[in-house]
């Protein structure tokens, strides 16, 4: 495994396109499946996360990156001089910065949250989803977040007829 | 950019690729009703994960008046808490009918952990106070239990609660033996509110695990509480004229307060942990604040906003108070807030002449004095002067002038004095 100054542990990250990533051990372990690997030893020289291509991967190591909670760690991203609150915020804001993706980036990295299990980015992606329902015909939520419909018709009269309210 | 997506599965960037787990992850987080229920319209997979939201919550407009009226909210309510079999958390703020409830929480008996109910809208009001409530009790898991506009006459039958942690009553009409009845329903309890509430007579509560306690009632008459918590952290009390306290050894706030008629009596044993201290009321007799003062001696943050002592109907001005002894009783003050009377009362005797060349105030920081009068202008200046001069950390004094008869002669004097003070001391002192 890779070395780099200060004794900090360095990981390489394969996406199945090829694309190698070496990351920090702390960022990395951001995600539960990552750290149960390199607990259980399973992460011997590079760790092949399939299912998520380079694109979507380079993000998740820089949601990563940015949230990694130690210190010094990601350089000016977290400095000892920055109060909790203000650091919270900051957070804050570039989330809602980073999540501003187009759909169908944002379901890949909700699949991806969820496959490498980032309790944070995966609440950041549903909750983003669940922002596009509220206020929206059903038609529009159909479109926004591309589901099929697959009811019946007569189906689909009764379950409307008993929550028409809901449309009103 | 969809393109890019693609060549690694099948249909990828949309909601379809994702996993059922996904799906209910991200559709728990909804809880409005009227988001709840435009889900289940879209498609099967969408409907299918309904019984696993953790949580429903009707808003006051989540109906129509017609539908109100007509009964179709309580059908949809009732609809919706059926499908919902994993129910933890039920919030309903829309009217609806009382009667229609235990049939409710019946069906979520196991599950339900989280209730709270607006019942000042409920559809049928005049029924509420008839028993209704004893359905809670169906909830044997419930947890947290808040209730608005209840009206409480009797308690309702509730058993005992063990599970229940968190109790909040708010805006009703309460008799006091329905309070206590009650509270002893809920043994375990570590949060009990009850805001706004009517009552009087006598409310006697003794809750083990109770940690925090706001009790904020309304109206002039008399009240007594009996409050035995040897856990309490926190406590507030608005509307009593007797407060007893047992077991305030772990307390670290304390406020009490009465905005109509006088408090009587105090009495809370000694408070060695207390930190923050409110005292505030139009008329306090001198017994209890001095109880009080006398049991918080290990207080940092002090406000005092009595207008008035005595013990009887007339109105009568604090007595005189020695500040050296005041100051060398609470050592570890760093922010008191005092007002008008109290003011005057510390500035009366004249303790300072003679002073023990040891005496200072060793923690106070910051300082908010309110004076009403100019009366003893001279006395009062020369204990502004002397809480400078003796507070060694003090950082900020602000002095706050409010409703003084500025006609007078005597007040243009005393103010005059008070900005020369301010010019002298200008790096530690502001008035407003």
């Amino acid at each position: 495994m890779a070395t780099r100054e200060a004794g900090k542990k360095m990981i390489m990250l394969k996406s199945p396109d090829g694309m190698e990533f070496e990351v920090e051990e702390a960022v990395a372990m951001e995600s539960q499946t990552i750290r149960k690997m390199i607990e259980d030893d399973c992460a011997d020289t590079a760790i092949l996360i399939p299912n998520i291509n380079s694109k979507i991967l380079s993000r998740v190591i820089e949601y990563c990156n940015k949230h990694v909670p130690t210190t010094g760690a990601t350089g000016a991203a977290a400095s000892d001089t920055v109060a909790p609150a203000a650091l919270a915020e900051d957070l804050k804001i570039w989330d809602a910065e980073f999540i501003k993706v187009n759909r169908a980036t944002r379901f890949d990295l909700i699949q991806a949250a969820s496959y490498l299990n980032i309790k944070g980015l995966l609440d950041l992606t549903s909750q983003t989803t669940i922002d596009t329902i509220s206020d929206n015909s059903l038609e529009e939520i159909r479109s926004f977040l591309s589901t099929k419909n697959d009811y019946l018709p007569e189906e689909e009269q009764t379950i409307r007829r008993e929550n028409q309210w809901a449309f009103q | 950019m969809a393109m890019e997506c693609d060549d690694w599965g099948d249909g990828g960037g949309d909601m379809n690729a994702v996993p059922d787990g996904v799906v209910q992850h991200i559709l728990s987080m909804l809880s409005n009703v009227r988001d709840v229920a435009a889900c289940a319209c879209v498609c099967r997979r969408w409907r299918d994960c309904v019984p696993y939201l953790p949580a429903l919550f009707f808003p006051r407009n989540a109906f129509d008046a017609a539908a109100v009226g007509g009964g179709a909210a309580d059908e949809a309510i009732g609809r919706m808490v059926a499908a919902v079999s994993r129910l933890r958390e039920l919030v309903i703020y829309c009217p609806f009918s009382m009667a229609r409830l235990p049939a409710w929480l019946a069906m979520r008996s196991a599950s339900l952990r989280v209730l709270e109910l607006r019942m000042d809208a409920a559809a049928d009001k005049e029924a509420a106070g008839g028993g209704h409530l004893d359905c809670v009790a169906l909830a044997t898991g419930l947890e947290e239990l808040r209730l608005w506009g209840v009206l409480m006459t009797n308690a309702p039958a509730w058993g005992r609660l063990q599970q229940l942690r968190v109790l909040e009553i708010v805006g009703a009409p309460l008799r006091d033996t329905a309070i206590t009845e009650t509270v002893a329903a809920c043994p375990n309890l570590t949060d009990l509110s009850l805001l706004g509430c009517d009552c009087s007579g006598d409310v006697s509560i003794q809750l083990s695990m109770l940690q925090r306690c706001r009790l904020d009632f309304l109206g002039g008459g008399n009240c007594s509480l009996l409050l035995s918590a040897p856990r309490l952290e926190s406590l507030e009390a608005q509307g009593f004229t007797w407060i007893s306290l047992r077991g305030g050894h772990n307390l670290r706030r304390l406020s009490i307060a009465k905005s109509t008629g006088r408090v009587y009596k105090v009495d809370t044993g000694r408070l060695p942990d207390l930190e923050y201290l409110s005292l505030r009321g139009v008329q306090w007799s001198w017994a209890a604040v001095s109880s009080v003062l006398q049991c918080a001696s290990e207080v940092k943050h002090l406000v005092m906003k009595i207008e008035f002592c005595g013990d009887f109907d007339v109105l009568q001005p604090f007595p005189e108070i020695d500040l050296v002894d005041f100051f060398n009783g609470h050592p570890k003050i760093t922010k008191f807030e005092i007002h008008g009377a109290m003011f005057a009362a510390l500035c009366q005797k004249n303790s300072l002449k003679n002073l023990d060349s040891r005496f200072c105030i060793p923690c106070l920081e910051e300082l908010l004095i309110t004076v009403r009068s100019p009366l003893n202008a001279e006395q009062k200046l020369s204990t502004l002067e002397s809480l400078v001069k003796y507070s060694v950390k003090l950082q900020s004094m602000v002095i706050r002038i409010s409703q003084m008869k500025n006609c007078h002669d005597a007040a243009d004097d005393f103010f005059e004095e008070i900005c020369k003070f301010k010019y002298i001391n200008y790096r530690k002192v502001r008035i407003e």
